[in-house]
């Protein structure tokens, strides 16, 4: 009973330090990223983003997102490489028109990921 | 599974084996898809392991528990014979009876007072101590299964519809629908039981070269 009791403890306890952990780790990574966006969309606004401003959130992407292959499905991280890589390619042809459009979509998405993996009531009923 | 204990891997209760085929396929889940982290199949395992010890601590606590989840034995020969009401209530039929016994090491259905079905189900019968030793000649046959002659053993045993009508006439049933079970053995030894009675022993002689 006791080597029960200590078991249910050990996992309810690993559980729930996994979740928070999760949580704090997912928002601490989209949330450079979406600094990272938010300062390419202002450039893209003036019209001044440049292909070396675009190379580096994607290298700052391709950074966290080695980490983040761990905590959320492969699938999620694919969508934003296709975004990124569209936004990319439209600065670098200085369509910022197409290019804000994308970048709204990225910034959406980092929004959207990091509240589907929070402990949530809603997440997890 | 075994940190599940023992009791997980010997005699599984029902939702154990829930359990068990639950973590099979959530173990299989992130190896087979390549877009789930193995991650995601590691704290599913730790989720279901801890309703498990949820379940089991419950189990332990509160007895009544128990009996809802993991379910109940259930007596199916009484000293009254078949328990007709509990063989139907747990969805067996005679055939799954008598091989249950044939596996426990009973040919005849009288050699035992009590059998029952446990909750995870095991057949357990009790010999019945004052059983007389009778010489085994051929292994029982099954003549009539809820009130329908079985064609295939009457042939087997060289016997008839009217040969075992005449002996239920005699023991006061009519019709054979009123016979729940019936069983013929080499020494002529018959083991009977009509529905709602006990069941009774019958000794005849069988009819010249009638060997099975």
């Amino acid at each position: 009973m006791v080597k029960t009791i200590l078991s249910f403890l050990l996992t309810a306890a690993l559980i729930l330090c996994a979740g928070i952990f999760e949580t704090i780790f997912v928002n601490s990574q989209f949330a450079s990223f979406n600094r990272a966006l938010e300062t390419l969309e202002e450039k893209v606004r003036t019209f001044t983003a440049s292909r070396d401003d675009a190379d580096a959130v994607t290298a700052l992407w391709e950074k966290e997102k080695k980490q983040l292959h761990v905590v959320i499905p492969h699938n999620d991280i694919s969508y934003i490489d296709y975004w990124l890589g569209e936004a990319v390619s439209y600065i670098e042809t200085k369509n910022y028109d197409d290019a804000l459009s994308k970048i709204e979509v990225l910034l959406t998405i980092c929004e959207q990921i990091p509240q589907t993996y929070s402990v949530t009531f809603e997440n997890i009923f | 599974m075994r940190l599940m204990g023992k009791r997980q891997i010997g005699e599984m209760q029902p939702f154990e084996l829930v359990i068990t085929l639950l973590i099979a396929e959530l173990a299989c889940i992130p190896m087979a898809d390549t877009s789930i982290p193995l991650l995601y199949g590691i704290v599913s395992i730790l989720t279901i392991f801890l309703l498990h010890q949820l379940m089991l601590m419950l189990d332990l606590l509160w007895k009544p528990f128990r009996t809802i989840v993991g379910g109940k034995p259930s007596i199916v020969i009484n000293k009254n014979g078949i328990d007709i009401t509990q063989l139907k209530k747990n969805h067996l039929d005679l055939t799954d009876l008598i091989e249950s016994m044939r596996t426990a090491g009973y040919f005849s259905l009288d050699e035992v007072s009590y059998a029952l079905y446990e909750a995870n189900g095991k057949f357990t019968a009790m010999a019945r101590e004052d059983v007389p030793q009778e010489k085994k000649e051929s292994l029982p046959l099954l003549i009539i299964d809820d009130g329908k002659y079985q064609t295939q053993n009457l042939k087997l045993s060289g016997t008839n519809e009217d040969f075992f009508n005449e002996i239920l006439r005699g023991e006061k049933i009519k019709n054979v629908k009123k016979v729940f079970i019936l069983t013929l053995d080499g020494t002529g030894k018959i083991y009977f039981q009509a529905k709602g009675e006990k069941y009774r022993i019958l000794r005849i002689k069988l009819p010249e070269g009638c060997s099975w």
